[in-house]
């Protein structure tokens, strides 16, 4: 289990604890306003000053020994921070998870409030230029969507029922997007995404400054050699790069500590090779997250 | 990528006073392999009337992770966008 299921899973997973999800959360902490303020003013989160320096050509300050030290613990800090948030621009207590595919439907199917919409991607939108939709948000966040036209898709099904959402993350996840779950902010979870590296926000101070802004999955891939054939179709499809290539057993090799549990190699292998398993079970792994 | 990369987008080319929308150009932005670049509305805009913004830039917010592969100077048909590097250990 994961600091977050620790602390905040009820004796099981953080995102399986319905109450997180519930209006009457968002109510006590005035989320309606506070959302509507930061998505109205996504995009420039990175852009706003906060105690002195913006996120513009930060890796640099990330790259220097100290200051690096120094900025990397301001945001972990920020990031996860539980405490009532407070200021729309800045990303408070905005943490997440990788989730494989069960694992989100059963969000879906569970524990989401309603009303649920699915919007674009606003990573994509602000990397790339691209609309897509493929975020799906529940409850209050859906009804503050509703006021920002540049998230609402154009061509795609706005408004979801369950079954649809469980179908389009299904189609996304199959497409080798990450499924990932967001407190946004701490203790509302409002947000599961169908992320892409290195566009997405959420993963990339992870993958490239080390900084804890998602974690792990609870689970881990656990190749089985007899079934896998050494086709590579997997490779290609881990955006963790955590799947090589053993040439002089022509078999594939997972390494352990890239692995992120996403669990979209396995639409990938149709050897059924691949398979998840709980990511506490791994000898040496326990505390990987 | 060792050294210091800087990556400049000049607005007088690439924006509203030109009549040039990089929401609706965005080359760039696609070229980039590693998604260096960010896409936003001006600070000032927000405060006139966040609802309907009209002015959006680009910035280039993460310019160590660039390649240095020149695709976005290329992509630019405002020809808006300079990169440039000093070796390491250069001054
Ligand atoms: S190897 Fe791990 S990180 Fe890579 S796709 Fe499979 S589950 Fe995801
Ligand atoms: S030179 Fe290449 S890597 Fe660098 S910003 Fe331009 S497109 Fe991106």
């Amino acid at each position: 289990m994961c600091d977050l299921c620790m602390k905040h899973g009820a004796g099981g997973k953080w995102y399986l604890n319905a109450e997180h999800y519930s209006n009457r959360i968002a109510e006590r902490y005035n989320l309606r306003d506070f959302l509507l303020e930061q998505y109205k003013n996504f995009e420039q989160i990175s852009i706003r000053k906060f105690r002195g320096f913006n996120a513009v050509g930060l890796g640099y300050k990330l790259r220097m020994p100290i200051i690096g030290r120094i900025v990397k613990h301001t945001a972990e800090k920020l990031l996860h921070s539980t405490n009532p948030p407070t200021n729309p621009f800045r990303p408070e207590g905005h943490i997440g998870q990788v989730v494989p595919l069960e694992d989100a439907v059963a969000i879906l199917e569970t524990c989401a409030a309603e009303p649920i919409i699915e919007k674009n991607c606003m990573c994509r939108y602000m990397s790339r230029g691209i609309k897509e939709a493929c975020c799906i948000n529940f409850g209050v966040m859906s009804e503050i969507v509703d006021k920002l036209p540049r998230f609402i898709p154009e061509k795609d099904k706005y408004h979801l029922t369950r079954r649809q959402a469980v179908e389009r993350f299904t189609e996304h996840n199959k497409k080798g997007y990450i499924g990932s779950i967001w407190f946004g902010p701490f203790p509302y979870i409002n947000n599961l995404c169908s992320c892409a590296s290195p566009e997405c926000a959420g993963i990339r101070p992870r993958l490239d400054y080390g900084i804890k802004s998602i974690y792990k999955s609870e689970y881990i891939v656990d190749p089985d050699p007899d079934k896998c054939t050494g086709c590579r179709a997997c490779v290609s499809v881990c955006q963790f790069k955590a799947i090589g290539y053993d040439h002089a057993l022509k078999r594939i090799t997972l390494d352990y500590k890239k692995c992120f549990g996403c669990g979209v190699c396995r639409h990938a292998c149709k050897q059924e090779a691949l398979f998840l398993k709980p990511r506490d079970e791994v000898h040496g792994l326990g505390k990987n997250y | 990528m060792t050294g210091k990369t800087s990556i400049k987008i000049d607005y007088s080319r690439c924006g509203d006073e030109v009549g040039v929308d990089p929401r609706s150009c965005g080359k760039c932005l696609r070229a980039c392999d590693p998604a260096i670049f960010l896409l936003h509305e001006t600070l000032g805009a927000v405060e006139e009337n966040p609802f309907d913004p009209q002015k959006w830039r680009i910035t280039p917010l993460w310019p160590d992770l660039c390649f240095r592969c020149m695709k976005c100077v290329e992509s630019c048909p405002e020809r808006a966008v300079s990169v440039r590097w000093k070796p390491a250990g250069g001054n």
